[in-house]
C-alpha cells in the first residue's frame, strides 16, 4: 500500500449549514480501515455552529481512534469563522493540500 | 440612488428557509455597499441566530401552531448596523457543553454588542460597526 492509498479524502464544499446537517453526517463517515483522512473543505464558503459541531465531532472520534485528520480550508470567511468559534487549535487545518497531505503521510509513516 | 434603509423578512422557522434569508441578507448589505468581509460576517451572525431558532426555539413548545422567525435589519440614527432575529418559542438556558454552543460565541466574536430578550418568544439583538459608512 503507497501513501496515497492510505490516506483517505474526503471532500465538503459550498454553504455548509443547518439544512445541509444529514448530508454533512453521510460524508463524514469513516471506515474501518482508514489510517489517516484529508477534509478538503478548500470550497467550503460558510460553515455555521450546526456544521462545525459535525466536524469537531468527526475530529474527535478519529482522534480517538488514532487516525489523523487534516482539513485544507482555503477560503477567507471559513477561516474567520473557525477562529471566531474559538476551534483554530482543535482542527489541524492547511491551507495547502499538498502541505496537508505531507503532514498526513508523515503520521502514517511515524 | 436611495440606499435601502430596512430590511424585514419573516418565514417558516424551517431549516430550509435559512440560507435564503442569509442571502437577502447578504444582497440588503451589498446594496448599502458593505465590503465583502463585513457583509460575511455579519449574514455569518445572523445565521447563527436563524440556525439557533430552527434547532431550539419550538423543540419545547410542541403544540405552538404559528413557527416562524423574523429577521429586522436597519441602520441606526449612529450609523450602525442592528440585526434582530425574533421568534415565538422558548429560549433555553442550559450549561455550555463541549463540543456544542459555538453560535453564540460566533455571534460574539463578530458583533459589537448582542442581547438576547425572553420576554416575548426570543429576540437576539446584535449591533454591528460600520467603520466606513459615513464616508459613503
Amino acid at each position: 500500500m503507497n501513501q496515497s492509498d492510505s490516506i483517505k479524502t474526503l471532500r465538503l464544499s459550498g454553504e455548509l449549514e443547518i439544512s445541509r446537517k444529514d448530508e454533512i453526517r453521510a460524508t463524514l463517515r469513516r471506515g474501518g480501515d482508514d489510517r489517516a483522512i484529508l477534509l478538503d473543505l478548500s470550497e467550503v464558503t460558510y460553515a455555521d455552529s450546526v456544521a462545525l459541531t459535525e466536524l469537531l465531532r468527526f475530529c474527535v472520534d478519529a482522534q480517538r481512534s488514532e487516525v489523523p485528520v487534516a482539513l485544507v480550508v482555503q477560503t477567507p470567511q471559513f477561516a474567520r469563522i473557525v477562529q471566531y468559534a474559538g476551534l483554530a487549535n482543535a482542527f489541524r487545518t492547511f491551507d495547502d493540500r499538498d502541505a496537508a497531505f505531507t503532514y498526513l503521510a508523515e503520521s502514517v509513516e511515524s | 440612488m436611495k440606499r435601502p434603509s430596512e430590511l424585514r423578512l419573516h418565514c417558516p422557522a424551517q431549516s430550509r428557509y435559512v440560507p435564503h434569508i442569509r442571502h437577502a441578507l447578504a444582497a440588503f448589505l451589498e446594496a448599502l455597499q458593505f465590503d465583502r468581509s463585513l457583509r460575511d460576517d455579519v449574514t455569518t451572525a445572523a445565521g447563527e441566530a436563524l440556525a439557533n431558532v430552527v434547532e431550539h426555539a419550538y423543540a419545547r413548545s410542541p403544540g405552538t401552531k404559528v413557527r416562524d422567525v423574523q429577521l429586522l435589519a436597519r441602520l441606526d440614527s449612529g450609523g450602525r448596523l442592528c440585526v434582530d432575529v425574533s421568534d415565538r418559542g422558548e429560549f433555553i438556558r442550559r450549561k455550555p457543553l463541549p463540543g456544542r454552543g459555538f453560535g453564540l460565541r460566533i455571534i460574539r466574536a463578530i458583533a459589537r454588542r448582542m442581547s438576547i430578550d425572553t420576554s416575548r418568544g426570543t429576540c437576539v439583538s446584535m449591533t454591528f460597526e460600520v467603520p466606513s459608512l459615513s464616508k459613503r
